[in-house]
């Protein structure tokens, strides 16, 4: 039994999980290609141009997978709430309604919902809603499944926290492996770059940001480098309280990076038209000024172009140098000073004391 | 304390008479215009959707009207609306307005509770048996204004001289605004209805049914949707407006004890499980289930679908529309509303779109006379 998953949205965040769970039970996981602008232009096809950028991704990953991997079976979860009345964007809730709605093709659509504002739409309702279409109903088998893919997702979070790439701590995890690696450290500039996992890992969305970053000599931290409490700290340094399921990753890890000495800049990556990254990046922009953090916002979609884009990265990355510089030097003219002053004292000290 | 909200439809009657009879002090913005939006949208993020923008334009100019309090429902809508007054404190407070207070109706922890509490703390009248009169003038007023509204799409429609039925509409608004007691406003009510139902018509006029329906804030208020009720009254067709404040009463304010018989949002839910399986937050569930409605409804001519630009539940809404239009066989109109909207072209697409189900019923009509 095969059943496609879209490299894409969720992909991103979850997929060890859901390759644990699914291999445990037996069922083979395909996946899409890799994003591509034919891809892309798919995708947009389906839906209206208001769209998000990630989500006409997605329908052309939907695409790519029915096309040309030969699969029947798709699986687009729809995560309603992962707390108490804590929703996720309609655009993400609603996504599988989505794709039955627009992909007009003969496929069997597995649509499980977790939902924890309602009482029985837990994350072992949603582990069975996901199996039960394929025939699979033994609630203890899927038990079992389900720590097998947590064990899978948290070597996945161990890994990508102490500072690999995601997208290789989740190659590693995937082979089973728990990889802990020496890095370079001497990187003169440190940011903080922002975005959601499906923007951000899709080389295509971000045009691979990371290595840019690397060569420019920019050390780049990201949500996943910090802890859960950490970015619940940052939030309260914003002075607001998590409403969107997905705010823990821009607005939580800008408020941990923006009270951060380390961090010299923070940059952000939304996707034109994004609902709620839209309150997110005016509330940090707000902070960023009162805490005196520099700031990038950059927005993409369809039609960014690379060139640009990077003109923007480096411009940045450029002032946060001249920055640095000067912060140093005033540092040491400070230091000069104290020195100069401490030396005249002791000067008359040592003539009061011959006098 | 002078208390001061923000517009939407006839949302400001409603609350302004609550707050009257309450004994606070009401500090009322201009109906939002040209200066609100450029307001707005100078001090909102690029991205957000058109109604923020709105909002943060009144906030404004009711504070530059001497406002010292302003109120904002946090509705469990669960789109960016409960996030409103949260960045709308920031920016105002970016701006140096840092004596205002915001009251919260906070509609997540219980909707008697925070009524009470938030009108008591605006107002200083704790009595809950004022409360209640108060709240009870409130629902009168906005229900009577929607019902208003209802009498004046059919006289529009249909009007010989045009213009009149608006003229009759606006006194009979006023005097419901004037009306401070229970008993004022049903007076009110009995002689606006009668007024309004004065106004001359061709009685034989041939008019088509537009069903409006999309996210609540475009819909109710008359600035953001151009005003389409009225374009539509001018091309001959009778609007009939799906999302209404009454209903929004009915659904989110009363207790769920309290309510009798199926909601507007029930039976739209109903009709919209076919095509939507889950609530994904905002008015989408109810605009699908509108348009299959008003598929199913014999008299209904068309649905036009209004959305702010970047609203998110309603570009899943705008999604499925089509599908629905398909497999239901209902022309649908989704127009899109930001503040760059032209008038000019915005009227131009619901001429062509009044004459495309002009067209159709006609066609309709013959192949029915055929067939007896």
């Amino acid at each position: 039994m095969k059943i496609g998953i879209p490299r894409a949205l969720g992909y991103y965040n979850y997929y060890p999980f859901w390759f644990g769970f699914f291999g445990s039970l037996g069922i083979e996981v395909v996946l899409s290609d890799r994003t591509t602008k034919k891809l892309v232009s798919e995708g947009s096809a389906l839906v209206v141009s208001e769209t998000c950028l990630p989500v006409k991704i997605y329908m052309g990953h939907v695409l790519n997978l029915l096309e040309k991997k030969g699969v029947d079976i798709i699986y687009s979860p729809s995560i309603q709430s992962i707390d108490h009345k804590i929703y996720n964007c309609s655009k993400l809730r609603g996504l599988p309604d989505l794709v039955r709605n627009v992909v007009k093709k003969d496929f069997l659509l597995i649509e499980p919902t977790l939902d924890k504002s309602e009482k029985n739409q837990g994350l072992y309702q949603y582990l069975y809603e996901s199996v039960a279409p394929l025939g699979i109903t033994d609630k203890k088998a899927i038990k079992q499944a389900s720590k097998v893919g947590w064990a899978y997702q948290n070597n996945y979070i161990g890994m990508a926290k102490d500072g690999m790439h995601p997208m290789e701590a989740m190659e590693t995890a995937l082979k089973g492996k728990v990889v802990i690696k020496s890095r370079k450290s001497d990187y003169p500039i440190s940011i903080a770059v922002l975005a959601h996992g499906y923007n951000l890992y899709d080389d295509h969305i971000s045009m691979k940001v990371f290595k840019k970053l690397e060569n420019l000599g920019v050390k780049a931290y990201t949500s996943e480098n910090l802890s859960a409490e950490q970015m619940q700290e940052g939030l309260n340094v914003l002075n607001t309280n998590l409403y969107w399921a997905n705010e823990l990753e821009i607005s939580g890890a800008a408020g941990s990076f923006m009270t951060n000495k380390k961090i010299d800049g923070v940059l952000t990556i939304t996707a034109f038209g994004c609902g709620p990254d839209s309150l997110m990046i005016e509330r940090i922009t707000r902070y960023a000024k009162r805490l005196q953090k520099p700031l990038l916002n950059l927005t993409v979609d369809e039609h960014t172009g690379e060139a640009g884009f990077i003109t923007r990265i480096e411009a940045f990355t450029d002032m946060l140098f001249r920055r640095k510089r000067a912060s140093i030097i005033q540092n040491l003219n400070k230091q000069v000073e104290i020195d100069l002053e401490r030396e005249e004292i002791s000067h008359s000290r040592e003539t009061i004391v011959k006098v | 304390m002078k208390i001061s909200f923000p517009h939407m439809g006839n949302l400001a009657i409603g609350v302004s008479g609550a707050v009257r009879a309450l004994g606070g002090d009401v500090v009322l913005p201009p109906y939002t215009n040209k200066r609100t939006l450029s307001l707005g949208a100078k001090y909102s993020p690029e991205a957000i959707c058109l109604p923020y923008k709105l909002v943060l334009g009144n906030y404004i100019e009711a504070i530059e009207a001497g406002a010292e309090a302003l109120l904002m429902i946090d509705s469990p809508g669960t789109c960016r609306l409960g996030q409103y007054s949260d960045i709308a404190r920031i920016a105002l407070t970016d701006l140096g307005y840092n004596n205002v207070e915001f009251i919260n109706f906070d509609l997540y922890k219980g909707k008697l509770f925070e009524i009470y509490s938030g009108f008591k703390y605006a107002t200083g009248n704790g009595n809950p048996l004022d409360l209640i009169y108060a709240v009870r003038i409130g629902i009168l007023k906005i229900k009577i204004a929607d019902k208003f509204d209802k009498l004046l799409n059919y006289y529009r429609a249909r009007e010989i001289e045009i213009g009149s039925a608006d003229k009759k509409y606006n006194k009979a608004i006023a005097l419901v605004d004037k009306a401070l007691t229970l008993k004022e406003c049903n007076d009110a009510f009995q002689f606006g209805a009668e007024s309004i139902s004065g106004v001359e018509i061709d009685t034989k006029k041939q008019v088509l049914n537009v069903d409006i329906t999309g996210e609540i804030y475009v819909v109710l208020d008359k600035f953001s949707n151009m005003e389409i009720e009225k374009e539509l009254g001018k091309l001959g067709v009778q609007a009939h407006r799906q999302i209404n404040l009454t209903d929004w009463i009915d659904k989110s304010l009363y207790p769920s004890i309290l309510r009798f018989g199926e909601t507007h949002g029930e039976k739209a839910h109903k009709l919209a499980r076919e095509f939507i399986k889950r609530d994904v937050g905002g008015d989408t569930v109810e605009s699908i289930g509108d348009t299959a409605f008003a598929a199913a409804s014999k008299n209904t001519d068309g649905v036009v679908h209004l959305l702010p630009f970047t609203c998110m539940p309603e570009i899943i809404s705008q999604n499925i529309l089509p599908n629905v239009r398909n497999e239901k066989d209902i022309p649908v109109l989704s127009l899109v509303m930001d503040e760059y909207t032209g008038k000019a072209g915005f009227v131009t697409r619901l001429e062509a779109f009044v004459d495309l189900i002009q067209r159709r019923k006609n066609s309709k009509d013959q192949v029915g006379v055929l067939l007896s």
